[in-house]
């Protein structure tokens, strides 16, 4: 296991190597002219010519690039160009509010979601289970945003049961409730709807007709042998879903002004701010890199087929 | 039930149980306004945007202000002790600075209280906004103004100067003496000088927080920055130590009977706490309206049907106390016509075909809930050489002559035209517009091809020439429409903001001996000759000039908004009594 994973370390190097290098392309394709952003509207080609020294971006690509792989070596993520306030600041503030509504919502969209789908695998083709799959493809057909328009004109203004919109680092739960439970909503319908397909298939399993007729109790055969060998196809999703969790939730952020770091990328992107993106993209590779990672070590704890050293 | 699902329902219950909490509580006598963008910087350098200049002039403060009622708008001292005197050649402005004026009580200084303000420190803080590290948007108030400015910033750049190096056309002869010398009469100077970007900023502060001075205040003015959760809220509280200030004696009979002079005479500010509340969308900055969570609101598009009727207040939002306030928003929306495109740039017929075949009211009516009038030329509305029954010709619905046109323009019916593309940035309404404008120009044979990206590309293609054709704004930074007609002047083209690249000779002509004269009729009568000029060669559509609309609450005294006039915050009141009663109610 320990070969495995210094493997996959070592295999991640290239890999963030690659990010970078997408990154870097992409945004010198087609992320416009920050210089243009910064100079304003009185701008003149003396004023953007200075800006784009001043950043860097009048060296030579290959010597940009380079300057970018140094600050994923080091962390050193420098300044945001369009704030000038430090990237590292900036998005480890925002890490705070994003996870506060990302990772309950996450959590408790797991815990709903799988034995509510277990459930309607062992009760297929039910009333029961129509009525539910049923439920679950109208809150997959409704757009996010619509969600968020109704939920807080409903809870916050006709029924006012949760403040409309802000922060308080000192009462986050105050603000974070309602936007966990509208990102629970729109995550519960393509969850409930997965996982009972995954839990679907291993109900047809031999393994599952030899358990019946022998008699095991159908509780016990549900919970201790479906849920188990289901895991790994869960814990696949699980994994993927992960990392976009520090990223937060743009939609919900902005309508909830919730200063996370959904809503900085989003600025940055809309003001063209590289070291901002850069340094959240980076962030999430490599987070995702590790979540992979564990993911994996964490198949073969679950399944003794998997070798981790083939 | 299960004993697996008790943990689940249990923090179900607790997040539900924690929301039903509601927002921190602010004294009774603190005001909170809702900004639609996020803050980025509390640098007067960068006060380049909306939210920046709601706030920052609460904390810094420059030598000169607008008058808080007088209109039109009119110059007067802040930290200046008195307007400054004027060399007859028009080249010398020689400021006294207010002896006594303190920046706030700040860790920066050796013993922690405020140093005293001298004409050192302007020059400072304006060498500040010339220095190219700085990138402050806001050079071009200085720019090619200020004798030997430009050639200091050329030398730091080159690293052959420093901060110590003297300006010829800066200088402070003691420490409450500043001399200003320019290149040529900028009879725009007192007007910029009112401007966030040339406010007086602590060079002490500047030195110990570095890249961090953005969110580390030291300024002279009326307000103390006391939080800021980026991307949340701004909590400002009054500076004990502020120079102090008394609200305005004289207004019109309209203040008067408005109440806008009930507070005459009277210490500023009123405002015990102000707290900006940054909310980047719509619906809830509605909410936080109607709830009365925030005192006043420029009200959303969507929300104008919701707020007003036949031009008055609603009467169910009026029985709560809400008043309607338009007010004065100097600005120019247009299509712009890239002069520099072969085609429609050297086509006269076409450019006017297509602005008789635009219907203005039919924006202003969707787009604009009708708040505003439809624009003849680029000259705001109520600014120097505005005249509101001045018609454009080409700015007549008329389909008939603009098939006619289109024939005189070699493209009968659109035959023969290529389709063009419209640049615009990707939002819903942009693109709302761009359908409309492409509909009505369906009926004359012209397509469109409508390129959405997303602002840095949309500004990129503008400002390298690339865009065809393209819906732009431009509101006043000051009351005078040497702004305005700036965006048509030859050396202006992009990247400059002379968007649509338009030269001509004639019009730059008018300009340059314009902006030698002072305001009077002289001036007034080139300012329309160069709206003449433009009308001949019509390099845009001028489409819309907007006027502002908020709404207030009935607790709220003394707003005249104007949206020129920044960091008036300090004049507002709230009426606690007013603010019980009439909350009971929302």
């Amino acid at each position: 296991m320990l070969k495995f994973t210094i493997r996959r370390l070592l295999y991640a190097i290239p890999t963030l190597f690659g990010v970078t290098l997408v990154i870097f392309l992409l945004f010198n394709v087609a992320g416009g002219d920050p210089a243009l952003n910064l100079a304003g509207r009185h701008s003149t080609a003396e004023q953007i010519t200075q800006i784009r020294s001043e950043l860097g971006l009048d060296l030579p690509l290959v010597q940009q690039y380079l300057k970018l792989v140094k600050q994923v070596l080091t962390f050193d993520w420098g300044t945001s160009w369009s704030s000038k306030s430090s990237v590292s600041t900036t998005i480890t503030n925002g890490l705070g509010p994003s996870l506060t509504i990302t990772l309950p919502a996450f959590l408790i969209s797991l815990l709903i979601s799988i034995p509510v789908a277990l459930i309607l695998a062992y009760k297929r083709n039910t009333y029961f289970d129509r009525v539910t799959l049923l439920f679950c493809l109208g809150l997959l057909s409704i757009s996010s945003v619509v969600y968020v328009l109704v939920g807080q004109y409903l809870f916050t203004y006709r029924f006012p049961w949760f403040p409309i919109s802000g922060w308080d680092p000192t009462r986050p739960w105050d603000y974070a409730a309602l936007p966990i439970l509208i990102l629970i909503t729109f995550t519960l319908g393509s969850d409930i709807l997965f996982f009972r397909s995954v839990f679907l298939q291993e109900l047809t399993q031999n393994y599952v007709r030899t358990a019946r007729a022998k008699g095991v109790d159908e509780q016990q055969m549900l919970f201790r042998h479906v849920l188990k060998n289901a895991l790994i196809p869960i814990v696949s999703l699980v994994t993927l879903q992960i990392p976009t969790l520090i990223l937060g939730s743009l939609l919900v952020e902005s309508y909830f002004s919730i200063p996370g770091v959904g809503g900085l990328i989003f600025h940055a992107l809309q003001e063209s701010d590289f070291p901002v993106i850069r340094a959240a993209t980076t962030m999430a590779a490599i987070f995702y890199i590790f979540v992979q990672l564990a993911g994996d070590l964490l198949f073969a704890l679950l399944d003794p087929k998997v070798r981790l050293n083939q | 039930m299960s004993s697996n699902l008790k943990p689940l329902l249990t923090a179900i219950l607790l997040i539900l149980v924690g929301g039903c909490t509601r927002g921190p509580s602010y004294p009774e006598n603190s005001l909170q306004y809702p900004i639609n963008i996020n803050l980025k910087s509390l640098d007067p350098a960068q006060s380049s945007d909306d939210a920046t200049n709601e706030v920052i002039p609460n904390l810094y403060e420059g030598l000169l202000q607008y008058n808080y009622l007088k209109r039109p708008l009119t110059v007067e001292p802040l930290l200046a002790d008195g307007m400054p005197i004027v060399s007859k050649d028009r080249l010398t402005y020689t400021f006294k600075i207010k002896p006594g004026i303190r920046f706030q009580n700040s860790e920066v200084f050796s013993d922690g209280r405020g140093r005293e303000v001298t004409a050192q420190d302007f020059i400072y803080s304006w060498k500040r906004i010339a220095d190219p590290k700085t990138m402050s948007a806001g050079f071009w108030i200085f720019d090619g103004k200020i004798k030997g400015l430009n050639e200091w910033r050329e030398n730091l750049a080159k690293g052959a100067a420093n901060f110590d190096a003297k300006i010829e056309g800066l200088s402070a002869p003691d420490s409450h003496t500043l001399v200003i010398q320019l290149i040529r009469p900028y009879y725009q100077l007192p007007y910029v000088l009112t401007m966030d970007y040339a406010s007086v900023v602590a060079q002490e502060a500047v030195s110990k927080y570095g890249a961090e001075f953005l969110s580390h205040p030291v300024g002279t003015g009326p307000f103390l920055l006391e939080s800021w959760v980026r991307g949340g809220r701004v909590v400002l509280s009054k500076n004990p130590n502020w120079h102090g200030g008394t609200y305005p004696t004289e207004g019109s009979s309209e203040d008067q009977e408005k109440g806008l002079l009930t507070d005459s005479g009277k210490a500023l500010p009123f405002i015990e706490k102000l707290i900006f509340l940054e909310m980047p969308e719509d619906q809830p900055r509605w909410f936080h309206f109607i709830r009365g969570q925030v005192d006043f609101e420029i009200i959303p598009k969507d929300n104008y049907d919701a707020a007003v009727e036949k031009n008055s207040i609603r009467p169910d939002l009026g029985e709560k106390g809400i008043h309607l306030l338009n007010y004065p928003y100097p600005d120019i929306n247009y299509i712009a016509f890239n002069m520099q495109d072969p085609l429609l740039g050297k086509n006269v017929y076409l450019r006017k075909a297509l602005a008789l075949a635009y219907d203005t009211r039919l924006p202003l009516e969707k787009f604009y809930n009708n708040r505003g009038v439809i624009a003849q030329s680029p000259i705001a509305v109520d600014m120097d050489g505005y005249d509101p029954a001045f018609q454009n010709p080409w700015k007549v619905y008329d389909l008939e002559k603009a098939k006619q046109f289109m024939k005189k323009a070699g493209f009968p019916d659109g035959r023969g035209l290529p389709t063009f593309e419209y640049s615009i940035t990707s939002s819903a309404t942009a693109r709302q517009i761009a359908e409309l404008i492409s509909m009505q120009w369906q009926k004359i044979g012209v397509k469109l091809n409508i390129v959405a990206t997303s602002w840095p590309q949309f500004q990129e293609r503008v400002q390298a020439k690339k865009a065809q054709l393209f819906h732009m704004s431009w509101f006043a930074d000051y009351p005078d429409s040497e702004n305005m007609l700036q965006l048509l002047y030859g050396p202006n083209i992009s990247p400059g903001p002379n968007a649509a690249n338009y030269r001509n000779s004639k019009f730059d002509a008018l300009f340059e001996k314009a902006r030698l004269l002072a305001p009077g009729p002289e001036r007034t009568a080139l300012y329309r000759k160069m709206r003449d000029v433009f009308v001949e060669d019509m390099p845009w559509i001028p489409t819309v000039h907007r006027t502002g609309a908020l709404v207030e609450h009935g607790w709220l005294r003394n707003l005249k908004p104007h949206k020129t006039i920044h960091g008036f915050y300090k004049y507002l009141r709230i009426d606690v009594a007013k603010k019980r009663e009439l909350k009971r109610n929302l």
